[in-house]
């Protein structure tokens, strides 16, 4: 074995998870089965990627082949790193708490203004989870019920 | 989270797994070596992302195996310093927090690196920090996220051939990742959803 080039790119977990997916569908199409490391590992990792707190999870999917491309242009007017993009890809910042997670000395590079702008990019592009209320659950329930 | 590695090997398909089509073949010989494995200073490997190259097969002598020199590119789980990842805890000590994700275990965020006034409470065996009058609780199996400052490698590699030293080197996981989560934003995830709407 011989390592040509250790990082030859950055992945998003949503190219990640789309690749594996696809993964899954092919060799399910060809009846075939990868060995037992590989299946093991793709089921853990596309159950973590589908976990709760993860914007992948969402349904209907918020993310599509053209996410990065429109985020990209959304936030051009920011100096945001490569790396910093990744995780605004993966985390959907969605508040400046959690924006503040994902940038380096954020108040010191952004006033507040460019803050929720930046916040509101992240949303129009790759939308939110809906809030998680009292409601939504007593509504289920009557649905249930039928009444 | 992900990187892509491009590598060059030597892969060896055994007559069993001549009816395969050699695509499939490589690719899944290459899976069954590299797999749910990590590389030193490189990360935990997930699998094949593509075939860049492969040379004509060559049937080793007395063998029957042939053989293919191959180029390919891997995808390979490898947070970057400074990268911010989601994880859930998996148990806590006075030392820190251990947190996991479904499909890699050895996270560890040390006391030194959670916020001021945070305590430990013995009994429960979890962390809680206490802000102003309210006590937040780093539960077990709670969603967080932490920034990862620093990663940790071991070559598995025994000091002697005896068993118990190859046992012994196995113990120690060969890549482990230091976290922070002394930011605002970072921790436990509810603390930071939305609560306006």
């Amino acid at each position: 074995m011989k390592v040509l080039e250790s990082q030859s790119a950055l992945l998003t977990n949503h190219e990640v998870y789309t690749f594996l997916q696809n993964q899954a569908r092919e060799y399910q199409e060809q009846k075939r089965r990868g060995p037992g490391n590989l299946e093991t590992l793709r089921r853990e990792l596309l159950q973590y990627l589908r976990s709760e707190e993860n914007p992948l999870s969402q349904e209907p999917p918020a993310y599509d082949d053209e996410s990065i491309a429109k985020l990209l242009k959304r936030l051009r007017p920011y100096e945001i790193q490569k790396g910093e993009m990744v995780m605004i890809m993966n985390l959907r910042p969605v508040n400046i708490p959690m924006l503040n997670a994902v940038l380096e000395d954020m108040e010191e590079r952004f006033t507040a203004e460019e803050q929720e702008d930046i916040v509101a990019g992240v949303e129009e592009v790759l939308g939110k989870f809906p809030p998680k209320t009292q409601e939504e659950g007593d509504v289920m329930q009557t649905t249930e019920n039928g009444s | 989270m992900f990187i892509l590695t491009k590598i060059a090997d030597l892969v060896q398909i055994a007559p069993a797994q001549f009816e395969k089509h050699s695509r499939v073949a490589i690719e899944d010989n290459i899976n069954a070596k590299y797999s749910n494995r990590v590389i030193q200073k490189i990360g935990l490997c997930i699998c094949m992302y593509d075939l860049l190259w492969a040379s004509e097969g060559l049937i080793g002598h007395g063998t029957g195996l042939v053989n293919v020199n191959v180029e390919f590119r891997l995808i390979v789980f490898r947070p970057f310093k400074g990268e911010t990842i989601l994880g859930r805890i998996s148990s806590a000590t006075p030392e820190g927090i251990n947190i996991r994700t479904d499909f890699f275990e050895e996270i560890f965020v040390s006391y030194k690196e959670l916020p001021e006034s945070c305590e430990f409470n013995h009994n429960a065996q979890l962390w809680t920090w206490v802000v102003d009058d309210d006590r937040m609780y780093y539960d077990k199996n709670e969603p967080v996220r932490l920034s990862v400052i620093d990663e940790v490698w071991y070559d598995q590699v025994p000091e002697s051939t005896a068993e118990d030293a190859v046992e012994q080197a196995k113990k120690i996981s060969p890549y482990s990742i230091q976290g922070t989560m002394m930011k605002e934003g970072l921790g436990v995830c509810i603390w930071w959803d939305d609560t306006e709407e």
